[in-house]
């Protein structure tokens, strides 16, 4: 029991972080209707940032660069929708399905060779937030691992606030249900495309740099905390807010456990992510809308 | 059938330009068939190596080009035709033939199950779950050491034995390979086939109502250009003799896409000869390093975003007449006849 119980706290810790990213990439897709190939590049931009800033300016406090990321996350994500996103909606685009497939895609190449080349192939980690472990009775979680998570789910909830509170989320929310009916009533939804790009892209930086003292930061560094935000997208069910929430926490959850419950517990630990691919195969089997997804138009 | 009339687009053009077509490729195949003549081999490695990504390059363009679907797991698919190749020989001591043959084989099932899963819904779900699944079976070719040695490299046998040293011979094998899987695409795309597969393309609701079985089709093609992957990563293995699962990292993926793109995605050749005009170029800027792939990657977004034809289609489409409209009017005459 204490072993459950031990394996379900780290899983909700992970769970909350994976749900921010993948929040990210929910967003891009309810408004803008794309799913963004590139989620985990910007994931690997935010721990390049905070190690690149960190390295070069000791002195800083560790958790002071976290919104710095977002910020480059976000700038960069900003400039991306500008050049190559506005056009599908702008109907300058031949077949914007397959289009904006394609040009995520190989933004994501694209960065990754960027890095390859600015940075180098070797592995780097930017110093800790906090050094030890903290003690939650059960068990000892990582001081990083933690504030990671509580910071995570204090962003989180500041995210719900924005979306369901203030005028912006509402407009967020109209232009995700109707884009003609949001213009209608003198709502921008170029505005709103690039503003939600940019907040994906820095809410996946901001998990970049959130876990690159725990996990430590290379060019290819995105390629898991993608695909895992993808299962979860999908588990919650495409553009569904609470499902990437929800999703996050259970993919969470489940990697923790079955990791910790496999019969050989090292390659349990090492195919984490590929539990979520056999959830990603249920869901497809069983109920392809999610959990919370809204029926196919 | 006067029904059928209805689903071809207006062409333009006669007979003449489609001899002249057959003309080219035939000098080309020549220009081909003396490459070892005056290619040092070093030089003709690179070649053999282009070929290869030509051959996984013009079959992703029919895939994306043709059908509409993303798939991110076609270097997967020719990574399992490697190891499948590369296990059945090292662990049961099965001839290099044999291995590649089920190779083939084990690509084209695993290309079924995936296509049945996940070719029902919007292209979106196919780009997610192949990129999930060509991860995945990177992790476990690395972990699984005692069956693939994982990042040391699995040993395979040279395909023409340990006893033929040149390159010559292997050269004109993944040539006819190449040039056969080309001839096998360009029928598939001017049969019905290929004819279904543009129309579910273009409008999939119009397309099932007119009697075609869209999944049925979608996961026919999927399976065929995973095979196809599957054969080219079977002899790659059985050329270069090791393999890693280097082979299917996305980065791969992106460079294929890129080569595929860049030459022109809906048109079968221009995305072969992307294929080898990338692998070369790539060879002779080796002192760039990483920034070549940099460059390619930056002109595959730019070519995406200004020129969707890639760039060497519209320049043979204005030479020779040739390209998906040129297509579309060779299937019209052939089967109006």
């Amino acid at each position: 029991m204490d072993f459950f119980l031990s394996l379900s706290t780290t899983g909700l810790i992970m769970g909350v972080i994976y749900a921010l990213m993948a929040l990210g990439l929910t967003l891009i897709y309810s408004i803008l209707g794309i799913v963004n190939f590139a989620h985990g590049e910007f994931y690997m931009m935010g721990g390049y940032t905070a190690y690149l800033i960190l390295s070069s300016l000791t002195g800083l406090h560790p958790l002071l660069v976290v919104p710095l990321a977002g910020l480059v996350g976000a700038l960069f994500g900003w400039v991306f929708e500008l050049l190559f996103l506005r056009p599908i909606h702008q109907d300058r685009i031949e077949r914007p399905d397959e289009y904006a497939i394609l040009v995520t895609f190989g933004l994501s190449f694209f960065l990754i060779n960027l890095t390859l080349a600015v940075v180098g192939p070797y592995p780097h980690r930017p110093p800790s937030f906090f050094e030890g472990t903290v003690n939650l009775g059960l068990m000892n979680v990582s001081a990083d691992r933690l504030t990671a998570g509580a910071l995570s789910l204090v962003l989180l909830g500041a995210l719900l606030l924005i979306i369901n509170k203030t005028w912006i989320g509402k407009a967020l929310r109209a232009v995700s249900q109707d884009k003609h009916a949001a213009a209608v009533v003198g709502i921008d939804s170029l505005r709103m495309n690039s503003i939600t790009f940019a907040a994906g892209a820095g809410l996946a930086a901001v998990a970049g740099a959130l876990l690159a003292p725990s996990f430590s930061v290379t060019p290819d560094v995105g390629a898991q905390p993608s695909i895992r935000s993808y299962v979860i997208i999908v588990l919650g069910g495409m553009g569904s807010i609470k499902g990437s929430i929800f999703g996050g926490i259970i993919i969470g959850l489940v990697e923790s456990l079955a990791a910790g419950y496999f019969p050989d517990p090292s390659r349990g630990l090492r195919y984490k992510t590929a539990f979520g691919l056999v959830i990603f195969m249920l869901v497809l089997l069983f109920r392809p809308t999610g959990l919370f997804g809204r029926e196919e138009q | 059938m006067t029904g059928d009339r209805r689903l071809r687009f207006p062409v333009l053009g006669g007979s003449s330009t489609s001899r002249l077509q057959w003309l080219v490729a035939l000098v080309v195949l020549v220009v081909a068939l003396l490459v070892p003549t005056f290619l040092q081999t070093y030089w003709l490695h690179v070649v053999i190596i282009a070929y290869f990504y030509a051959i996984l390059s013009s079959s992703w363009s029919l895939l994306a080009g043709y059908g509409g679907q993303f798939s991110f797991g076609h270097v997967a698919f020719s990574a399992i035709g490697a190891y499948t190749a590369g296990m059945l020989g090292k662990h049961l001591g099965w001839p290099p033939l044999v291995g590649i043959l089920l190779g083939v084989l084990v690509a084209g099932l695993i290309g079924v199950g995936i296509g049945a899963l996940v070719l029902r819904f919007k292209p979106a779900y196919l780009a997610l779950f192949t990129i999930a699944f060509s991860e995945i079976m990177r992790l476990l070719i690395r972990g699984e050491t005692q069956l693939t040695r994982g990042d040391q490299g699995l040993h395979l046998e040279p395909l023409l034995g340990t006893d033929i040293i040149s390159r010559v011979p292997y050269y004109y094998i993944m040539l006819g390979i190449l040039v056969a899987c080309l001839l096998f695409m360009y029928w598939l795309v001017s049969s019905r086939i290929g004819m279904f597969l543009r129309a579910i393309r273009e409008d999939e609701q119009a397309a099932a109502a007119r009697g075609v079985d869209v999944v049925r089709y979608k996961v026919l093609a999927f399976a065929i250009t995973s095979m196809i992957a599957g054969l080219a990563g079977a002899f790659y293995g059985h050329y270069v003799t090791i393999i890693s699962p280097n082979m299917m990292v996305l980065s791969q993926m992106g460079l294929v896409m890129a080569m595929a793109i860049i030459g022109g995605v809906e048109n079968l050749i221009a995305a072969a000869i992307g294929g080898i005009l990338i692998q070369v170029s790539l060879e002779l800027l080796r002192e760039f390093g990483s920034w070549r792939l940099v460059i390619f990657g930056a002109l595959l977004m730019i070519i995406l975003r200004f020129a969707r034809n890639g760039l060497l289609a519209p320049v043979f489409r204005s030479l020779f007449g040739m390209g998906p409209r040129a297509e579309l009017r060779e299937e019209a005459t052939a089967d109006g006849a």
